[in-house]
């Protein structure tokens, strides 16, 4: 835990002062209070303990790559000025860098980027990581304004602080990461689909076991009056995965309005992606309805495809050549297939999550799928795939599943 | 860092060779990252990947050896698949991974000095 650091003196902390000051840090009553309210009264504790005249966490940003002061004692001003150290540079960033403890006897502006604390008068200084699943997550250190030389005693008890705040910051981002992603992706997947001609739709989104992965669909028609249908897979989960289905939302749609080749869009979607989002990966089925709701043009990057039933025959997936996933990168166009939809035919549309089982075969999955999809009303169905391949498990991933029947002309209602 | 068990890396001829469990999926695709990125500095460009326990692997896995085999051209290297399972060559050939990451039957093959083209 001391790597890197030499102990010249003997400890002369006592045992009982020892055990002591471990109790003060990991006292239970600090679990009552809330994460910003434990690290404020952490840092109160440190400072009385430890005799020091500064104690600061600076937490991780990781897409900036930057630590932002986030709670301080005796240094107020970090947190109000918001400083930002870069992973390493400076004294944090170096800490943060690797990820080991740094002890700094001297303190001005060739060892510490912060004027903050040189301005301070801060003689000594010393910092210990923020770890939580083997990944850095911020820094905590102490400082004093007159000469200190810090031990390995000091350097034990102050990683033992971090670890204790790390983990109440982690669930304090855990719990915030899941009510803004579940908001996110609520107001992602379309509440009510459209009332589009010619058509019946239903759909279902459940979202897996913990955190929330990136499965969306979208409806939409086009000035034209084709009705174009849209379901996504991105990799990832959490918010990261929802902000990135966000984008990809918003750029197909634009897409679709430029052109009404489904290829076209897709490709141009990918540049977007491999452009602004080089790390993100996903799966997107886009297919495009005709006014006259008898074919569609669907292209595939990655994604299954659809299951359609039509009156009489037994359901079988569509025979349309697949494309490359969006963002892995590559100049070839993806094909696009035309699809003829019978009169009272369904399409089935779904993510990965409904047909994927562990120890079996995709394709097992996909024909127990084609049992299940039979013509009948788009609500019906989707309880009916729902009901035999979900059932009343929570799903280890995404599901999301739409149901598009084109009407026949006894439809009721059509 | 603590390396992963469930990822054993191997070095074989130089090459680092990352071993995959049975299952790669939602629930360990950090720990193959984390591996994936850890072995790369191992090696001298080249990285296998041996998937051949590997029955099931989704869309997180996937991201995981995306992430890696972009690393590896970034960096005028290469990252070599090693494919058994039924399973994982369906979900490799539906994303269309096997067009753009070179897949082998076995180890000694992927370690064969020809660039896979």
């Amino acid at each position: 835990m001391v790597g890197g650091i030499k102990v010249t003196a003997i400890d002369p902390v006592p045992i009982e002062a020892r055990l002591r000051d471990i109790q003060s840090i990991t006292d239970a009553a600090l679990s009552r209070l809330d994460e910003l309210g434990l690290l404020a009264e952490l840092l109160d504790r440190i400072r009385e303990i430890m005799r020091v005249d500064t104690a600061a966490v600076l937490l991780l940003d990781a897409s900036s790559g930057q630590l932002i002061a986030t709670a301080a004692v005796g240094l107020e001003e970090e947190v109000r000025q918001g400083v930002r150290i870069p992973v390493g540079r400076g004294f944090a960033g170096r800490i943060a860098a690797e990820r080991r403890p740094v002890i700094l006897d001297h303190v001005d502006h060739t060892t510490v980027l912060n004027p903050i604390l040189w301005a301070k008068g801060i003689n000594s200084m010393m910092g210990v990581p923020m770890m939580t699943r083997g990944k850095v997550i911020g820094v905590l250190h102490v400082g004093s304004l007159t000469h200190r030389r810090f031990t390995s005693y000091d350097t034990e008890l102050l990683q033992l602080a971090a670890d204790r705040a790390a983990t109440a910051v982690q669930s304090m981002i855990d719990q915030a990461d899941r009510v803004s992603s579940t908001a996110l992706q609520l107001s992602l997947v379309p509440a009510a689909l459209p009332e589009v001609a010619g058509m019946e739709m239903a759909a279902r989104y459940v979202p897996g076991r913990g955190v929330l992965g990136g499965d969306w669909y979208d409806v939409f028609t086009l000035p034209s009056g084709e009705l174009c249908v849209v379901m996504g897979d991105v990799a990832g989960s959490g918010l990261a995965a929802a902000v990135i289905m966000g984008r990809m939302r918003s750029a197909l749609r634009a897409y679709a309005l430029e052109t009404s080749d489904p290829g076209e869009v897709l490709d141009r979607l990918d540049r977007k992606m491999r452009h602004f989002e080089p790390d993100a990966l996903a799966t997107v089925l886009y297919a495009v309805i005709d006014t006259a709701r008898e074919q569609m043009r669907i292209c595939l990057a990655g994604h299954f495809a659809p299951v359609i039933a039509a009156p009489g025959l037994p359901a079988e997936p569509v025979r349309a050549a697949t494309g490359l996933m969006i963002g892995i990168g590559d100049a070839s166009r993806r094909p696009v297939t035309t699809v003829r939809i019978p009169p009272g035919a369904l399409v089935c549309l779904y993510t990965d999550g409904l047909i994927e089982r562990p120890g079996e075969l995709i394709d097992d999955g996909l024909a127990r799928l084609c049992r299940l999809v039979t013509v009948q009303p788009t609500e019906a169905a989707c309880a009916a795939v729902m009901t035999a391949l979900i059932g009343s498990e929570p799903a280890r991933d995404d599901v999301a599943l739409l149901m598009i029947r084109r009407r026949t002309e006894d439809d009721d209602g059509a | 860092m603590v390396p992963d068990a469930a990822f054993p890396v191997e070095i074989v001829s130089g090459v680092p060779v990352v071993t995959t469990p049975e299952q790669v999926d939602i629930t360990n695709a950090d720990g193959l990252r984390a591996a994936l990125l850890e072995s790369a500095g191992l090696g001298h460009g080249r990285l296998v990947v041996d998937m051949g326990r590997t029955e099931f692997c989704d869309t997180a896995g996937l991201h995981a050896l995306v992430a890696a085999h972009k690393r590896a051209l970034a960096e005028g290297g290469e990252l070599r698949l090693v494919v058994a399972g039924a399973a994982v060559q369906r979900i490799f050939a539906i994303t269309g991974l096997d067009r753009v990451i070179p897949s082998f039957t076995s180890v000694q093959e992927a370690l064969k000095q020809t660039p896979a083209s």
